[in-house]
């Protein structure tokens, strides 16, 4: 189970996740909606750490993750695996070796770390990353290099690469903001297959609400920083969205998508405003 | 989640579906192998060549410890004025000469450019007589314009012209070559000749990057033109090499000490003029 208490984060004078509240049990697929600036990308980042939280606490299981550091840090990142817009391989590496790299920190002590520099991983580890990338029709690219795959390729290796994690939790930080409808459909689709084969929560920002209801057992939505609304894909009629948002929900995609890629929380929001 | 291990059977049977996702075949171990081993081989015979030995290293470093020795404390000498003169005339010779080749490699860049001269044949000769130059040395220059203009600063100036031309002109060339085409394409669609396309559509791309590249060359030519005095090109060093011939190395010391407060203060500036130059993107348009 996954706990957000109280959680916020303030950039300066803007604060953009304002006292966010959430329990979500473990298995469950989430969708978190909002225009952009809403403060979406940044609550998923506080989860895993990479940006860190100004007030409020993130429980694991019982464990304070926020209190985490060093070792124990990259165990709960190893823990929680994050899947990126621009989908954030090494484009110089082959596809295998980005999958393997999702098995870094399982490979203790001197000679685990020494071994990883060398790129000499197990076979077994080499035939985990095949069978992975079998699963999603990827294991002909396993010897390209990264940057001669489609978007959509690229996404579905980012999960590969998070699945050698042995994750608990999947964060997909708008993971189909930057592909075509079919490839978004085939990366959706990935995700769900993980959520339900693997059992691996998955928490996902999204601007479709289409996609969101689709998908999702569960749709937060954010609105300034603040959950705004929390319930099922059934619950979120689009009176509901009009009563939240104050626009119908064509306008409501249309503004999200014409916000561009975020460089920076705070300007996105001033943008906002 | 835990994900299943595969079992042997597996792997065994992924690895003879796709064996080389499992390492590289013997035949290229076997190539790695025999490359490792001729090039440790090489190094090998090459340290015996030169008669490498840590003997001798050592006897060096005590050497160069007893210099090190001499050289405290640092001390001008009588000759101040001849040391600042110098150093004043290293720094003219490598900025006069940086500045003559920054300004002639900008056309030969531009007829070394792949994408500005589309004829193979003019580019490739082109490149290979900025080639031929580079081979040339900058102390094999200054020694032949000594004997062509004689002793003197002059010679010095020439040399570093003549050897940065070539330097800098395929710099450039490779610079206007990753510049992007559809700048340049949106020149050719308002019907701009291939002159003014160059003009408007290629250099304003380019040329933060050779100013930039021409003042590194301008920082790293007055160290370099502080041993072109040594064959008598100018500059301060023929005054290191004659205190260095009587051993007083403490004034050796002050002479360093003095150029690299130079460079420093060179560098110093030249990161300036590159950022506010390079880094103008908010608003101010550049030419």
């Amino acid at each position: 189970m996954l706990e957000l208490q109280g959680l916020t984060r303030r950039f300066g004078a803007v604060t953009a996740v304002d006292d966010v509240r959430l329990v979500i049990p473990d298995g469950q697929m989430v969708g978190v909606i909002g225009r952009s600036g809403a403060g979406k990308s940044t609550l998923l980042r506080m989860i895993n750490r990479l940006t860190e939280p100004s007030e409020g606490h993130i429980l694991y299981g019982g464990q304070d993750v926020t209190a985490l550091r060093g070792a124990a840090l990259r165990r709960w990142r190893t823990d929680c695996a994050m899947i990126f817009q621009q989908f954030n391989l090494v484009q110089r590496l082959d596809v295998l070796t980005n999958v393997l790299v999702g098995r870094l920190n399982h490979r203790p002590g001197v000679m685990g770390t020494l071994t990883s520099l060398l790129k000499m991983f197990t076979a077994e580890e080499r035939a985990m990353a095949i069978r992975v990338l079998d699963r999603f029709d990827l294991a002909d690219t396993a010897l390209q290099r990264a940057d001669t795959l489609s978007g959509g390729q690229q996404q579905r290796v980012a999960i590969c690469r998070a699945l050698l994690q042995e994750p608990k939790v999947m964060l997909a930080d708008e993971p189909i903001a930057s592909l075509d409808p079919r490839n978004a459909k085939v990366v959706m689709d990935a995700l769900r297959q993980v959520n339900r084969e693997d059992g691996i929560t998955v928490l996902t920002n999204l601007h479709h609400l289409d996609t969101a209801r689709q998908y999702c057992d569960r749709i937060v939505a954010m609105q300034a920083g603040r959950v705004v609304f929390d319930g099922t894909p059934a619950e979120l009629t689009s009176q509901r969205v009009r009563d939240i948002y104050g626009v119908s929900e064509d306008e409501f995609e249309d503004s999200a998508e014409e916000a561009p890629a975020r460089p920076h929380p705070a300007r996105t929001r001033l943008a906002v405003a | 989640m835990a994900l299943a291990r595969p079992t042997e059977a597996e792997i065994a049977a992924l690895r003879s579906r796709m064996p080389r996702a499992f390492g590289a075949s013997t035949g290229t171990r076997i190539l790695g192998a025999v490359a490792w081993s001729a090039s440790i081989g090489w190094i090998i015979a090459l340290l015996w060549w030169f008669g490498f030995s840590p003997t001798r290293i050592w006897n060096g470093l005590s050497g160069l410890g007893t210099i090190i020795v001499l050289m405290i404390p640092p001390s001008p000498g009588e000759l101040w004025m001849e040391i600042l003169k110098g150093i004043a005339e290293s720094v003219a010779m490598a900025f006069l000469g940086t500045l003559i080749a920054a300004i002639v490699a900008v056309p030969l860049g531009l007829l070394g450019a792949g994408n500005v001269i589309t004829s193979t044949l003019a580019h490739f000769s082109i490149r290979r007589v900025f080639d031929g130059f580079r081979g040339v040395d900058q102390l094999i220059w200054a020694l032949a314009y000594v004997r062509a203009v004689g002793l003197g600063p002059l010679a010095g100036v020439l040399a570093i012209a003549t050897a940065d031309i070539a330097v800098l002109s395929k710099l450039y060339a490779e610079a206007i070559e990753t510049a992007e085409k559809r700048q340049a394409e949106g020149i050719d669609a308002v019907g701009g000749g291939r002159l003014l396309r160059t003009r408007f559509g290629l250099l304003p791309q380019v040329w933060p990057v050779m100013l930039a590249q021409a003042l590194y060359f301008f920082e790293s030519n007055t160290r370099s033109a502080s041993i072109l005095g040594v064959v008598g090109a100018g500059g301060i060093g023929l005054q290191i090499a004659e205190r260095i011939k009587v051993r007083h190395w403490d004034e050796v010391a002050f002479i360093i000490i003095l150029m690299i407060a130079t460079v420093a203060v060179i560098d110093l500036i030249s990161a300036r003029i590159r950022a506010r130059l390079i880094g103008r993107r908010e608003g101010a348009a550049v030419q």
